[in-house]
């Protein structure tokens, strides 16, 4: 007889925010094998990007790529495609992008941190931090038009300033954030039920983590001290005295407070930049049409996103290439998947904080 | 009798069935934050659920990718009658800024009937809100008659004793 069973999850699952199908083979409660198909979401925008659109609307086209990282991408993409023109910025434009990355995301690791709770089966906790993720959507809707597609960077600037009216509302949004989000770092560390389903589980070492590429708060959470912002300076982070965050564990615990650790982080870098915010213009007049090559790393939630730009002297760009960092951290996770109970799988999944549409483009 | 009974259940509790066919993830977000306190929709009875056969509103978000097109057409048929789809987003109704990609299908309504547009990309909770209670005085109107689906089949041959939902989606 045939001692394992093959269990599918997905596309379409309870658990699952997005079409992802895996398919486990089971040996008892074990999970012995897994294969993941993550290319459900496929639309096409990288050619899309080159042909039907010019290059002053693919940054809004890129946004559309994923709405959790959507400033992410459009960031990315303006920075490489401002370092092919020779554009200037301002500085205020760089600061109010900063500002923007980083409320983008405190709202994509709350997401993550209320997703993994509720399917750790913590309803109670997954509808608190929706609840006080609230209030950094409301500064991000204060602060650039709307909730989740912000389209705020334009390449040489940004499209809206903020006035003391909406910087007063994201300084007292965060501050009662910081409160909040303390209460519920206190929960994921004290509570005895989460700590059973969360410490010990889903396990990546250093060495698996380097040697499938980990990206993000997956590597940050097994000990690799990596991170986009630290190593290039895209953003004024460097102005403000950034500082990484890491855990050894390699656990879905580990992964929830790099998570956590991590919003107290960007909390601290906006409060900075509304301190230092630099007087002057938000946008400077765009000049010239892009020419050569160049490539730009950016610190998105999940981890380094990568754009490589090619042009030379149209409207349309030659090639336009994502890659994201959840296709770089797929073989990490087949790799914490296996070992592990069926039932935890859920809660793992979450604690990756997988973005297909990212990956599938 | 019965029928009368489960309409009037029907009404307070509609459950919905979220199908990613594609999105971006913005309106699958915005979606979790109107079940979330702030906007919650469990006031009105509306539940996530995850099992087609249990639910009476299918919420759909995204183009239709060519990935998905057969899943989403699977979905719609589990769901029984009467039921409502709800197309949320702007990609949903039209394509939006994926239509003429060559991995999108421009729309939902290409596919399966839809009774609600929600516009917006994305769309806010409060009008994901108004979408939803719109389906639900639709979902009262609707009778027990099922419905059709428009373009929607193509042939049902077998294929290895099951049925071969390669095609199920036809050809357009």
């Amino acid at each position: 007889m045939k001692k394992t069973i093959n269990i599918p999850l997905g596309s379409q699952h309870i658990a699952l925010l997005e079409p992802v199908r895996f398919s486990f083979t089971c040996e008892n409660e074990t999970i012995v094998g897994v294969e993941a198909d993550v290319g459900y979401v496929h639309r096409g925008v990288e050619l899309a990007c080159t042909t039907t659109f010019k290059f002053k609307q693919v940054g809004y086209v890129v946004a559309r790529v994923c709405g959790l990282c959507a400033i992410i991408h459009s960031t990315c993409y303006t920075l490489a495609a401002e370092e092919l023109m020779g554009q200037e910025v301002p500085r205020r434009a760089s600061y109010l992008r900063l500002i923007a990355n980083e409320l983008d995301r405190i709202h994509s690791h709350m997401l993550c941190l209320a997703h993994t709770a509720e399917n750790a089966g913590f309803e109670a906790l997954f509808m608190r931090t929706m609840k006080d993720r609230e209030l950094v959507m409301e500064a991000q809707e204060a602060m650039t038009g709307n909730r989740v597609q912000f389209d705020y960077v334009s390449i040489g600037g940004v499209n809206r300033d903020i006035t003391t009216d909406i910087e007063a509302l994201i300084r007292q949004r965060l501050g009662l954030l910081k409160e909040k989000v303390g209460e519920i770092k206190e929960l994921f560390e004290n509570n005895w039920s989460l700590s059973l389903k969360y410490k010990g589980v889903g396990i990546i070492t250093a060495e698996n983590a380097y040697r499938n590429s980990a990206l993000g708060p997956l590597a940050r959470a097994s000990g690799i001290d990596f991170d986009v912002r630290n190593e290039s300076a895209y953003l004024p982070y460097g102005e403000l005295g950034f500082a990484s965050v890491t855990m050894s564990e390699g656990d879905i615990h580990a992964r929830n407070m790099v998570r956590l650790l991590e919003v107290f982080e960007s909390i601290r870098l906006i409060e900075s930049a509304l301190d230092g915010l630099p007087e002057g213009e938000i946008a400077a007049k765009v000049r010239g049409t892009p020419e050569g090559e160049s490539y730009m790393r950016v610190e998105a939630p999940r981890g380094e996103c990568f754009y490589y730009l090619k042009a030379s002297k149209g409207q349309y760009l030659d090639r336009v290439r994502i890659k994201t960092p959840t296709f770089g951290s797929v073989p990490a996770m087949i790799e914490a998947l296996k070992g592990a109970n069926y039932a935890d799988a859920p809660a793992i999944i979450a604690s990756f904080d997988p973005c297909l549409s990212c990956t599938a483009r | 009798m019965i029928a009368e009974f489960l309409r009037r259940f029907r009404k307070k509790s509609p459950w919905v069935l979220h199908y990613n066919a594609g999105s971006c993830n913005g309106c699958d977000i915005e979606i979790l934050a109107c079940l979330a306190p702030k906007y919650d929709l469990e006031r009105l009875g509306i539940r996530n659920t995850g099992n087609p056969k249990q639910s009476d509103i299918f919420l759909v978000t995204g183009p239709v990718t060519q990935r998905s097109r057969e899943r989403l057409v699977e979905l719609y048929t589990q769901i029984p009658e009467p039921k409502v789809v709800v197309a949320c987003g702007s990609c949903t109704c039209t394509g939006g800024v994926f239509r003429g990609m060559y991995g999108s299908e421009d729309g939902i309504d290409r596919y399966i009937p839809v009774d609600v547009y929600i516009g917006g990309c994305a769309p806010h909770p409060e009008q994901i809100i108004d979408g939803l209670v719109q389906a639900l005085e639709i979902l009262e109107k609707k009778s027990k008659n099922v419905e059709q689906p428009k373009k929607l089949m193509g042939e049902i041959s077998e294929r290895d004793g099951g049925i071969d939902k390669t095609n199920m989606a036809g050809k357009l």
